[in-house]
């Protein structure tokens, strides 16, 4: 008998562990439009006279309910825990009662990834309050229904934003992530390599010209000094193609109707005879990105520029001090005829639609204060400039003309980093048009960028391949 | 033994459907309540497997038939993604890098495995406890970390394997950014951390021969090598084969190696590395569900190579 009621517990306890394990508590929103209302119904966030909607800061009178704030974060999401964290130590009272929970993501698919497989399992009360997403991966949230429609509250602070920040937050006419960031392609370039073999940098105003600097270098300094780099292994198509030569050289993936164009394209092959005359002339050198042998090479002078997003601060910053004050900054190389320089990255962050949105006013709080109110902003950067921790521009017009965001940095021997996010942005290519199957076509395209760089293919081969595996994969990219 | 199963066929099949059904029932039954108790503890496992192995099994074979990004509705789209995979250049280079991660592992492995296998048993030798410890010491490091620091081992530039070579006066090899040589540096990691595993198995059985044979073969005048080849190779067969079809799972699995070593493109991708990319990067469920089964049906082809080899030896 005792026998049978231990096998009897034991199969109980796990069909019991199984039930409480697989139980949803709610049901999901069905509409991008419902948690919105019932989050104004049971928050009691800022409303009217204080919230940024109406267009001022945060009133300083509102207690946020009590709980955990989570958000899904990749990168570098300690550096946004701190932010928030500061935030909440500014507002001690309204958060009291409020913890911040981060959650480390490995990109933005990861972000989604989690995502998608809570909001599968039905627990919403498990899944995050705000996300950190991109473009392609926003767009497939925003299209079921997971994410706040904000539309109503970031539109009226366009006029106050720099020009094109809200351009990859869109899907359908709406706008579905904050944006917290917008970074420009910027040139860096270790100005002492320039001295030594008297070449001058202001040539790479064109990318014509920094083709041409890249030879000089290669000639003077007998091959040990490379151009630049180039990432094998998906970071090619990253750095060099989606927001650098592809958008500059005005290239398409697919066309108005989201068929493939990628082969026939005149900007692609622009775009493509440009990399391919940097990687035939052995202009750059082959070192995986944010590894120890790239930063090696960088103290050791074998790489004179980087052609990279403005992010790429705060890797030498932190890898490399020794370099400091060697290095200067400049905007992108253009293609003389075209006159675009690189694409700038758009960062954001998108409140999740849960049924109970009871953050979503405490992130609008906060993102407001973080883009508008120099109080906030100039504190939050000077403590990652305290840590070497990453710092960009502002996106607020008003705050880009503080004299904070002109300071001169000794690391680049006295240049203005956070002056040249913005400067770098002039003149900046437009980006790629985002559909739901850019993911995909990023992985086509990489793979057989790959192999044209491992010398399996030739540029036209690659560019053929492309061509049809597009063709074949996706046929028509969805929206 | 035909004879019998002959003899009891004919019973059986000379009672009509209805009794035959019945006697099966009450067969069931009578066996069922006998064992309750059994079928009880049994039970935590069984219904595991159903929640959590058997149903998401069902539930991707339905998958692989439609087109679903994870989110939305599922489209029904047949055998299209079977259709395609057939003709995705991409899968077959993963399938071919997986067969040749599958080959070098059970090369490689298992002979290493041997190999340190003889050594540690080697009575001689001293402070077997620390030797063991430390061939172990692979097998309890975290993949991905290992991974890293092979990634800067082989590093074109600044790596130490180059490094040695151009001190030997040779050229530099890229490793991990040539597409025909970048499967070698997940297949060196593969086998450096899967060896001491296969290792201690190895090592119990060498240490359940019988000395006795050993002392017979000295009387007789074998050498070493005869000893080998003679005792310790056959008395291993079991074992060996059992290593080889775990290996075999284990090895068409292979994910963490070419995931953390990448190469150019998916010149050393693995079949399940290429499924999770399918899944969890550019979100095709349907796709991956397809390719998870092609993988399912290749383990299956072993597994039950292993079904019928054992049932030949009188083990199953």
């Amino acid at each position: 008998m005792k026998t049978r009621l231990i096998a009897t517990l034991l199969a109980a306890c796990t069909l019991a562990s199984i039930a409480a394990g697989c139980g949803g508590s709610e049901a999901p929103a069905e509409s991008s439009s419902a948690a919105p209302e019932s989050s104004e119904a049971e928050a009691p966030a800022s409303s009217e006279a204080g919230t940024p909607a109406a267009g001022g800061t945060y009133s300083g009178t509102t207690k946020y309910p009590e709980g955990k704030f989570v958000f899904y974060g990749y990168g570098q999401p300690q550096f946004m825990l701190e932010q928030y964290q500061l935030w909440f130590d500014m507002h001690k009272e309204a958060t009291e009662g409020v913890e911040i929970e981060m959650i480390q993501c490995e990109g933005g698919e990861d972000a989604r990834k989690k995502v998608t497989l809570t909001y599968q399992s039905g627990a919403m009360d498990e899944m995050p309050d705000v996300v950190q997403t991109a473009t392609a991966q926003m767009m497939d949230m925003a299209k079921n229904g997971i994410l706040m429609d904000v539309t109503d509250f970031l539109q009226p602070l366009e006029p106050e934003m720099l020009d094109g920040v809200t351009g990859d937050v869109q899907y359908d006419g709406k706008m579905y992530a904050l944006p917290d960031s917008f970074r420009p392609q910027l040139l860096f370039y270790n100005q002492e390599i320039f001295d030594q073999y008297e070449i001058d940098p202001a040539q790479m105003d064109t990318m014509e010209g920094y083709i041409e600097v890249g030879r000089q270098l290669k000639e003077k300094s007998g091959g040990k000094v490379y151009l630049s780099f180039a990432s094998p292994s998906q970071k090619t198509w990253a750095y060099w193609g989606r927001r650098g030569l592809w958008p500059q050289a005005k290239a398409r993936i697919w066309d108005d109707e989201g068929n493939v164009v990628f082969g026939s394209d005149e900007g692609t092959k622009l775009a493509a005879s440009t990399l391919d005359t940097l990687f035939k002339e052995d202009l750059l050198l082959r070192s995986q990105v944010m590894q120890p042998p790239l930063y090696d090479s960088i103290r050791n002078g074998e790489v004179a520029t980087f052609y990279i997003g403005a992010f790429w601060d705060e890797f030498i910053r932190k890898n490399t001090p020794e370099i400091a004050g060697k290095w200067r900054m400049m905007t992108a190389p253009k293609y003389e005829d075209i006159g675009l320089r690189g694409a700038p990255v758009t960062g954001m962050m998108a409140i999740v639609n849960k049924p109970d949105a009871k953050y979503a006013d405490l992130f609008k709080d906060i993102w407001y204060d973080y883009m508008f109110t120099a109080e906030y902003r100039n504190q939050h950067a000077q403590n990652m400039a305290d840590e070497d921790g990453p710092c960009w521009n502002p996106i607020s017009k008003a705050l880009s003309e503080d004299p904070f965001w002109k300071s001169p940095d000794p690391f680049y021997g006295d240049q203005s980093f956070k002056e040249m996010e913005t400067v770098g942005l002039k003149d900046a290519a437009p980006n790629m048009v985002v559909t739901s199957s850019d993911a995909e076509a990023d992985t086509i395209i990489s793979d057989e960028l790959d192999r044209y760089i491992a010398g399996d293919q030739d540029m036209d081969t690659t560019i053929k391949n492309i061509d049809e595996q597009l063709k074949a994969k996706i046929g028509t990219a969805k929206n | 033994m035909q004879a019998s199963l002959f003899y009891k066929a004919q019973v059986w099949f000379r009672g009509s459907k209805t009794e035959r059904h019945g006697n099966v029932m009450k067969n069931f039954q009578k066996g069922f309540k006998k064992h309750f108790n059994a079928y009880l503890f049994i039970s935590p496992f069984f219904i595991l497997f159903l929640v959590f192995q058997l149903f998401p099994m069902i539930w991707s074979l339905v998958l692989s038939f439609t087109e679903w990004n994870g989110l939305g509705p599922k489209e029904f789209v047949g055998v299209q993604n079977y259709v395609m995979l057939a003709k995705d250049p991409t899968f077959w280079t993963t399938v071919q890098n997986t067969f040749l991660y599958w080959l070098v592992a059970i090369v490689f492995v298992l002979f290493f495995a041997m190999m340190v296998a003889l050594l540690l048993s080697y009575k001689p030798l001293r402070a077997r406890g620390f030797f063991k410890s430390m061939t172990f010491f692979p097998y309890v490091c975290a993949t991905v970390a290992v991974g890293l620091i092979f990634n800067m081992l082989f590093d074109f530039n600044a790596g130490l394997i180059n490094e040695i070579l151009r001190m030997m006066g040779l050229e530099g090899v890229a490793w991990l950014t040539s597409t025909s040589l970048s499967k070698i540096p997940p297949m060196i990691l593969y086998v450096w951390r899967n060896t001491p595993w296969y290792t201690i198995i190895i090592m119990s059985g060498i240490l359940n021969i019988p000395a006795d044979y050993y002392e017979a073969a000295t009387v007789d005048g074998a050498n070493v090598f005869q000893k080998f080849f003679k005792i310790t190779l056959p008395c291993l067969g079991d074992i060996l084969f059992f290593c080889f079809l775990t290996l075999t799972v284990e090895s068409w699995k292979i994910f963490a190696e070419p995931y953390v070593m990448v190469g150019p493109g998916s010149s050393n991708m693995s079949m399940f590395q290429y499924m999770y990319q399918n899944s969890f990067v550019i979100f095709k469920m349907g796709y991956a569900s397809a390719i998870g089964y092609i993988l399912t049906m290749i383990l299956l082809v072993f597994s039950l190579i292993q079904f019928f080899i054992m049932r030949r030896n009188g083990e199953a």
